[in-house]
């Protein structure tokens, strides 16, 4: 016989401290999501571990208490996938903010309502060789549709719903194999040629579909057993025991109080004591600290990365502090409340919004005066130095409600317009409304500002720039902000100011001219000439060195040749 | 007032932290703008890559996402 006073919400409040810790070890250790979807080994090792009665791994039982209470998170979206990354959701705090009937209802619902969750996968006396790890069915099987589980669910709860008296599980499942043979495989046309085998559906170990003539207590009863096991009896529709494998209703009753405290001790570590805790504290104290569930204890670590994440998701480092000394009895060590104090102070001083909305204040205009109500009111900016002000990029579709009319938004996830206009000059023309932070980080490479809208190109800022950039990428950056392609005289200068063209030389020279290409080669093996060229500019042009052409005029005249003066002529 | 969407925006508590932060994230030459002293405008990866240069250093920024 189970405990008389046993209530749906007392039987459901010991279970969801399996699915707190659940999500205290995704919390602890954000594991890597592999390509099946799931979380890796060693998230699952953890978070067993950390469950009140740890399915048996060696054993051959697996993870199913872990499955099951993550395939009701992500149906909830407590959890989700960030960059590769099982993370808990602003939704998971929202959650365990609700009372403990709510969580109750919306986890039974997640439950009966599951496509994901797939019992016949978690059952550990089955093997199903037709399902890939990503959990879908490629061949010919006679496992149940999604659809088909969720009827089944739904049908096996009116069943236990109706429960009056107390019972074994062997019996409830040999009364369900006569009176609900169909629940979740149709079983009418047993015996004919294609029914025969439950296809794709083994015993553990079996080299052989399970034959259906006398095995529905081993195929869909083990299914009812884990069914029984978990879900219904962890979200409170019957009272089960485990040692004697007794079903029995479930009397509405009151819930007791919570019962639990939190001793803060001075090497930073918060250990929750107490048979009934509360899991909405526990999820708040879980998400500024580093969790460590192992079963019965649960201890919380303070650090400082997750006290200054809590911060940036916009806790108060004042309240966060209040809280824990409101767990705890006796008062905060000095020395963590010191630091938690100090953590704080620190983290203020660098702040990030690394996918931010920024809304610039323009000049002397005061946001704050102009910026719609309902704009700071649903979406709460901060303001910063200047005027202006910043919050977490939100959804395009609520920017759309609240932003005020008639402006622009500049989405930097996608290429901008360029709206630097070149001129045929060195001047640049950019409009003040259309200039968006990308052409703004271009002029200040490339140019100081004349007045509003135009801009001077200079050669220092080109020059600085292109040393720190490159000039191909400076010039490529240059390409891609200007409205129209460069002229000529622009790219001229711009490519001479960053260095991809040397400088021209304008002046004097001493130039040998050999008009006849024989002649000019003929030259060119003579050492006495060669020692005179600085540089041959052309086939048949030679560009001197000082003094160069007395020296050649000398060394001509001396085989009889006499050089002409005239470069025009021949 | 100009609505910028998807940039990384870093404050600091005065221009000698911001530039320090920067110069760790080595980002200082990919700031977009410097709207203050102390108030720099990057793009979304480069903000990352503060924030992720930041932590590997010992410091933790407030970080709001």
């Amino acid at each position: 016989m189970t405990e008389a006073a046993a209530t749906p919400i007392r039987r459901f409040r010991a279970a969801e401290l399996d699915l707190l810790s659940v999500l205290e070890v995704v919390i602890a250790r954000s594991p890597k999501v592999l390509k099946n979807g799931l979380p890796n080994l060693a998230f699952f090792r953890a978070a067993n571990a950390s469950l009140a009665q740890p399915d048996d791994e060696p054993g051959g039982i697996g993870f199913a208490q872990v499955e099951f209470w993550l395939a009701l998170a992500r149906d909830l979206s407590l959890v989700a996938e960030v960059e590769g990354r099982l993370d808990v959701t602003p939704e998971a705090d929202e959650f365990f903010t609700l009372t403990s009937d709510e969580r109750l209802v919306l986890l039974r619902k997640a439950w009966i309502e599951s496509r994901d969750l797939n019992e016949f996968a978690l059952t550990p006396e089955l093997e199903l060789p037709a399902l890939r790890k990503g959990r879908t069915v490629d061949v010919t099987s006679d496992f149940p549709t999604a659809e088909r589980l969720v009827e089944a669910r739904r049908e096996l709860v009116q069943i236990v719903e109706a429960i009056q008296n107390e019972t074994t599980l062997p019996e409830f499942v040999d009364w369900l194999e006569r009176n609900a043979r169909n629940l979740f495989i149709t079983h009418d046309n047993d015996g004919s040629w294609r029914q025969v085998f439950y296809r794709g559906i083994r015993e553990r170990g079996g080299r052989e579909d399970v034959e259906r003539d006398g095995s529905w207590e081993i195929v869909e009863g083990a299914v009812v057993r884990l069914m029984v096991a978990l879900p219904l009896s962890s979200l409170g529709w019957i009272d089960y025991d485990p040692r004697s494998y007794a079903i029995a209703p479930l009397s509405d009753g009151p819930a007791e109080e919570h019962s639990f405290e939190v001793v803060v001790q001075p090497n930073f570590e918060a250990v929750a004591l107490g048979d009934r805790p509360d899991p909405s504290a526990l999820w708040r104290l879980a998400r500024f600290t580093t969790p460590r569930p192992e079963g019965r204890v649960r201890t919380y670590i303070l650090e400082r990365k997750p006290f200054s994440d809590a911060l940036g998701r916009g806790d108060a480092a004042a309240e966060l502090v209040s809280f824990l000394a409101g767990l705890s009895r006796a008062p905060l060590p000095q020395n963590v409340r010191f630091s938690l104090d100090d953590w704080a102070a620190l983290s203020e001083r660098i702040k990030i919004w690394p996918d931010a909305l920024l809304i610039e204040a323009e000049g002397v205009e005061d946001l704050a005066r102009t910026l719609p109500e309902k704009l700071l009111s649903k979406l709460a900016p901060t303001k910063l130095t200047g005027g202006h002000y910043a919050l977490p990029a939100p959804e395009t579709s609520v920017l759309r409600e609240v932003a005020p009319p008639r402006r622009t938004v500049l989405d930097y996830s996608r290429r901008l317009p360029p709206v630097i206009a070149p001129t045929d000059t060195t001047a640049l023309s950019a409009p003040r409304e259309e200039l968006h932070f990308r052409a703004r980080q271009l002029l200040g490479l490339v140019s100081r500002s004349l007045s509003t809208d135009r801009y001077e190109l200079d050669p220092e800022l080109v020059a600085d720039s292109a040393a720190a950039l490159g000039p191909e990428e400076l010039l490529r950056r240059v390409r891609e902000g200007m409205a129209k392609p460069l002229s000529a005289p622009l790219s001229l200068a711009l490519r001479t100011w960053s260095g991809e063209f040397p400088r021209p030389y304008a002046g004097g020279a001493e130039v040998f001219l050999a008009d006849n290409f024989e002649q000019a080669e003929l030259l060119d093996e003579l050492p006495e000439f060669k020692r005179w060229v600085e540089r041959q500019l052309a086939p048949g042009v030679f560009l001197l060195r000082p003094n160069g052409a007395g020296e050649l005029r000398r060394l001509l005249e001396k085989l009889g040749i006499k050089p002409r003066s005239d470069a025009r002529g021949r | 007032m100009k609505l910028h969407l998807h940039v990384g925006v870093v404050e600091t508590a005065d221009e000698i932290t911001l530039n320090e932060a920067l110069a760790v994230a080595q980002c200082t030459e990919r700031v977009l703008v410097r709207l203050a002293p102390n108030l720099a405008v990057l793009e979304c990866d480069d903000a990352e890559r503060v924030v992720s240069a930041l932590e590997a250093n010992g410091l933790h920024p407030k970080v709001m996402r």
